[in-house]
């Protein structure tokens, strides 16, 4: 209960910040729009149908997008020395750790559900017969994402090159989630049934599971001084 | 420095160069030439051994960072360097030699093929093992990340392995390991076995050299460090 609580705390917290400066969901909110825009005219449409390519536009543009956003989840606490004070705190660092993955979530989930509105408008995609296979989709590869993706942010974030070493230790283990998550995307796009895509979601729920488990388990070495 | 770890290293050494003539020896003389690749395929006997070594040795960085976490214990790190610098070496020899016999065998230099883009991310967690030791200003930091990084690789290479193998595949399938014994001929298979050894033999005695040099130069540096401290101190 108390780890719960611990846990919430953390949540909490970073949620209120980011309302409150709104920073990290400003900026990759706009850069999801804007991304959509640039797509437009990017791909030769009289080649290629841009819904035959929307599924893997869409998985990179959450990947760039979380990479802004996630870069900096430790970058304000570092700034002001306040993460030693939430290292001090009775909190276990695992519970610091996942109310960080769950606040970061929950940012990712907000950007992907406008990536969705912006993409299907822009795009005229059909979430038609399983909009909610898609963020069953959407959602465990960003659960997998972000876990990972906040363990190394808070590794790129103790070395001299901050965030720009972040995609390099982020994105050859990506593979899994966007080739599972793309491909399933792709089918539901297609108008398949979601029974089609279950391997698919197993998948990417062990790519999930894996994410989780190691980064509560490892992110006590990299933030223990 | 005549230490027991030495004379290993270099018994070690020279075995794998002896090693590494008689393989080239049995792959350009010995060996019976492949009947629908011809001669490319003997690039075989190089690549798969490599491959082995390419893995197994990130199978070691992630067992010694693993155990250095949970038990600090220093020689643990210097070991995983060593073995992650050897493994990025092997990596590079397969990287290499993939494309040359794909070149040949399949018409061009790069395909999705699984193992060949595993190798190429194996390459790429490698890079940042290297980076994120390169980037801290506290060795001890730099130790913790590159453990953290090994660790979180070999733990998602069996995903990375699963995509790769489902997105397509053009590569030669098991050709030793197999439930109905192997399918090589014995010629072949014997040059295949040595080469394995070799590279086995090879990469250890690498590791061992690096390792003695990793030692001497972190005691070195702990000797600068003592003299820049006031006497007493």
């Amino acid at each position: 209960m108390t780890y719960l609580r611990q846990v919430g705390i953390i949540v909490w917290k970073d949620l209120v910040v980011e309302v409150r400066t709104g920073e990290r969901t400003l900026s990759m909110a706009g850069f999801t729009v804007l991304v959509g825009i640039l797509f437009n005219y990017a791909v030769n449409q009289a080649r290629v149908p841009i819904q035959d390519v929307a599924a893997a536009l869409m998985w990179m543009t959450l990947v760039f997008a979380g990479m802004l956003g996630l870069g900096r989840t430790f970058q304000l606490e570092a700034e002001e020395g306040a993460f030693q004070g939430i290292l001090l705190s009775p909190a276990p660092k695992d519970a610091v750790f996942l109310g960080k993955v769950v606040a970061n979530f929950v940012l990712l989930a907000v950007v992907t559900l406008l990536l969705m509105a912006v993409f299907g408008l822009f795009f005229q995609l059909d979430y038609g017969q399983s909009p909610l296979g898609l963020l069953g989709v959407l959602g465990l590869g960003m659960l997998g994402f972000v876990s990972l993706g906040t363990l190394f942010a808070a590794v790129s974030t103790g070395t001299t090159m901050k965030e720009t070493l972040l995609p390099i230790l982020l994105f050859p283990l990506l593979v899994p989630m966007i080739y599972f998550g793309a491909t399933a995307t792709n089918a539901l796009l297609d108008g398949r049934p979601v029974a089609e895509i279950s391997g698919n979601l197993r998948m990417l729920g062990a790519f999930a599971l894996v994410a989780v488990a190691s980064g509560t388990t490892l992110f006590r070495f990299v933030v223990e001084e | 420095m005549a230490s027991p770890i030495k004379w290993r290293a270099l018994t070690a050494g020279i075995a794998g160069v002896v090693g590494i003539v008689v393989l080239h020896w049995m792959v350009f003389f010995w060996v019976p030439t492949e009947a629908t690749m011809g001669v490319i395929q003997r690039i075989f006997y190089i690549h798969v051994p490599a491959a082995w070594v390419a893995f197994m040795a990130f199978g070691v960085v992630a067992l010694c960072s693993a155990i250095y976490l949970w038990l600090g214990d220093e020689r643990l790190d210097m070991m995983a360097v060593s073995a992650a610098e050897g493994g990025m070496v092997f990596t590079t020899v397969v990287l290499l030699t993939g494309p040359l016999w794909g070149k040949i065998a399949w018409g061009t230099y790069w395909v999705w093929d699984p193992r060949l883009t595993l190798t190429l991310l194996l390459w790429f967690i490698y890079l940042g093992y290297f980076m994120v030791r390169a980037a801290t200003e506290s060795p001890e930091r730099g130790k913790r990340f590159a453990a953290v990084v090994g660790i979180v690789g070999a733990l998602d290479i069996p995903l990375i392995h699963l995509s790769v193998v489902w997105f397509r595949s053009l590569h030669p399938g098991p050709v030793v390991l197999k439930p109905e014994g192997p399918s090589l001929h014995p010629q072949m298979l014997a040059t295949l076995l040595t080469g394995f050894g070799v590279f086995t033999v090879l990469f250890f005695s690498l590791m061992a050299y690096r390792f003695g040099l990793e030692r001497a130069r972190r005691a070195a540096a702990a000797r600068a460090a003592g003299r820049l401290r006031p006497a007493g101190a």
